[in-house]
């Protein structure tokens, strides 16, 4: 089974919360983030600009290799349309 | 010459890229060289008459980042217009009329009684900047390290490949005018991004490592990469008021620590006010923010900041407010201020917008530890008019730069007439704030012995 198979929803869901948090100049504890927390809202401030950094933390941290355009042309609401579009990414990379 | 060809693999650039760089630093002359000069001048002219080129570039960049959907605010980082072309002339000659003092040799100092000591600049070596969309910081990293005969590496984002080819074509025509092998500049065209991961895993071929950008960005090469590295950590600043202090004057350098530049590294994001003087002092503040409103409104709009309107607009200066801290009556339509509730979470965060936080404190102890807690290191500050109470603020606050009675805003190269800066650092070594040309170099002590043996 490889690194990707392994994969589960909350490893992925941590690593995109690790990652807004990051992005949102915050320092809360990721667990206390839902999937339903909105990107640009009272919490998070995620912006476009950091995407590329986002990506590459991503990898590093699931040990993947995600699509460039994997961010490019799509509407992200809530943390949750993050990690599911990373989580397709990894799933295409396999 | 571009690298991108299907016939070698990422490995094989980065190998050609990393030969290619050294080799042009070995070719370098020394540190002080007048070809340093020409290069100045040479670039200034070559970015002149490549402009058009350049904005041609830049507007397929701009072209193909609306197709492909990116958001305006990112589309709008990408434009290069006719005043970052001024800019950058402006910085050339900043940076030519530095060059003689930072090239300097130190001073001659006795080595005991038998000979002297002095050191002399070096380069750093060969730098390898990553940053994102944004095409002024390719003129930055082609002009700061090079002329102090570092070799650069420039990565950024592709969503500028179009506008850094065509500055990379007027740096290296700059560089070949001046007498400098072509090679000590390159920016790097490969969009793949294990080229820039496997860059960041070569510490033996590269010296030091310039991320600029976001957080996620420089934590990553802070983390994947043990290249020493010349970073900014992010600006949670504060300002500390004391009860001593005056409140206009507080108030006055709290809307200038933010409203200029909301978003900048070097905007205040939390006031911490000594808890006596917590609520005159917001009526200060929203009493000069109302001032300010006017000014602007009187001026016309200011192209810097939001002036005050009626409905609909945002206002000039949101304030989230300690419950502690008794408040205004609500605000009536109009106002160019708004109070929010300060929230647990805004304790340690950058707003990027025209918003800061005020909290009470119990002290200088508490700020004190208060900014310990949340700060980044960056820039802090504090308001006195006890000069025994801001000398011990300087002594507690670890920061890269203590503001006494000042703006924050003031932590910036030219303005602290230290000189130009290619970034502000807030890391530990090598240096820290303004990254200016004197922290691009190293030094190498010449020991004149006249005969003199260890024994």
């Amino acid at each position: 089974m490889t690194a990707v198979e392994q994969f589960d929803r909350v490893a992925v869901a941590d690593a995109v919360k690790r990652v807004v948090i990051a992005e949102s100049r915050l320092s809360v504890d990721p667990a206390t983030i839902t999937e339903t927390e909105p990107l640009v809202g009272e919490l998070l401030r995620v912006n476009s600009l950091g995407f590329v950094g986002m990506l590459v933390q991503i990898e590093d941290v699931l040990d993947i290799t995600l699509p460039d355009d994997l961010f490019v042309g799509r509407t992200f609401k809530v943390v949750g349309d993050l990690v599911d579009v990373v989580l397709q990414g990894a799933e295409a990379s396999r | 010459m571009s690298l991108v060809t299907p016939a070698l693999s990422a490995t094989d650039r980065t190998e050609l890229l990393l030969a290619r760089s050294r080799t042009a630093l070995t070719l370098t002359p020394p540190i002080g060289d007048p070809a340093y000069a020409r290069y100045c001048h040479e670039l200034a002219r070559s970015l002149t008459t490549a402009w058009p080129a350049v904005r041609s570039a830049n507007a397929r960049d701009i072209e193909r980042a609306e197709r492909r959907g990116l958001p305006p605010t990112l589309v709008n980082r990408l434009r290069v217009t006719d005043a970052h072309l001024r800019s950058m002339v402006r910085l050339t000659e900043q940076v030519s009329a530095e060059l003689a003092t930072v090239s300097a040799s130190g001073p001659r100092i006795p080595a005991g009684d038998w000979g002297t000591l002095r050191q002399i600049p070096k380069p750093l070596g060969v730098l390898l900047m990553v940053y994102e969309a944004r095409p002024t910081v390719t003129v930055d990293g082609a002009l700061l390290p090079v002329v102090v005969g570092n070799s650069v590496l420039l990565r950024g984002g592709k969503e500028c490949g179009a506008t850094d080819a065509a500055l990379a074509e007027a740096v290296q025509s700059a560089l070949a005018a001046a007498g400098l092998p072509r090679d000590l500049v390159t920016v790097v065209d490969d969009p793949d991004r294990s080229v820039m991961k496997a860059l960041l895993k070569r510490p033996d071929a590269v010296d030091v490592l310039v991320p600029r950008g976001s957080p996620s960005l420089i934590e990553y090469c802070r983390t994947a990469s043990s290249i020493p590295l010349i970073a900014s950590g992010g600006g949670v600043n504060h300002l500390y008021v004391h009860e001593s202090a005056d409140l206009d004057l507080a108030a006055t350098i709290t809307l200038d620590s933010k409203l200029p530049e909301p978003a900048g590294c070097t905007s205040v994001e939390l006031v911490l006010a000594d808890r006596r003087i917590a609520g005159a002092y917001l009526t200060a503040l929203l009493r000069q923010t109302e001032r300010t409103a006017k000014e602007r409104t009187a001026n016309g709009r200011a192209a810097a900041g939001v002036p005050a309107a009626p409905d609909g607009e945002p206002p000039l200066l949101t304030v989230r407010l300690d419950p502690a801290v008794p408040g205004p009556e609500p605000a009536s339509p109009g106002r160019p201020w708004r109070i929010e509730a300060l929230e647990p979470h805004d304790l340690g965060r950058e707003f990027l917008d025209p918003t800061i936080g005020v909290l009470a404190v119990d002290g200088l102890s508490e700020a004190a530890g208060h900014i310990r807690r949340y700060g980044s290191t960056h820039t802090e500050g504090v308001i006195a008019q006890d000069a025994a109470v801001a000398e011990e603020f300087a002594r507690r606050v670890d920061a890269a730069t203590v503001v006494v009675n000042g703006s924050l805003r003031l932590h910036d190269g030219p303005k602290l007439g230290i000189g130009a800066e290619l970034a502000i650092a807030t890391g530990r070594l090598h240096v820290r704030g303004p990254v200016t040309l004197g922290s691009l170099l190293t030094r190498t002590w010449v020991v004149e012995g006249n005969g003199q043996l260890r024994g």
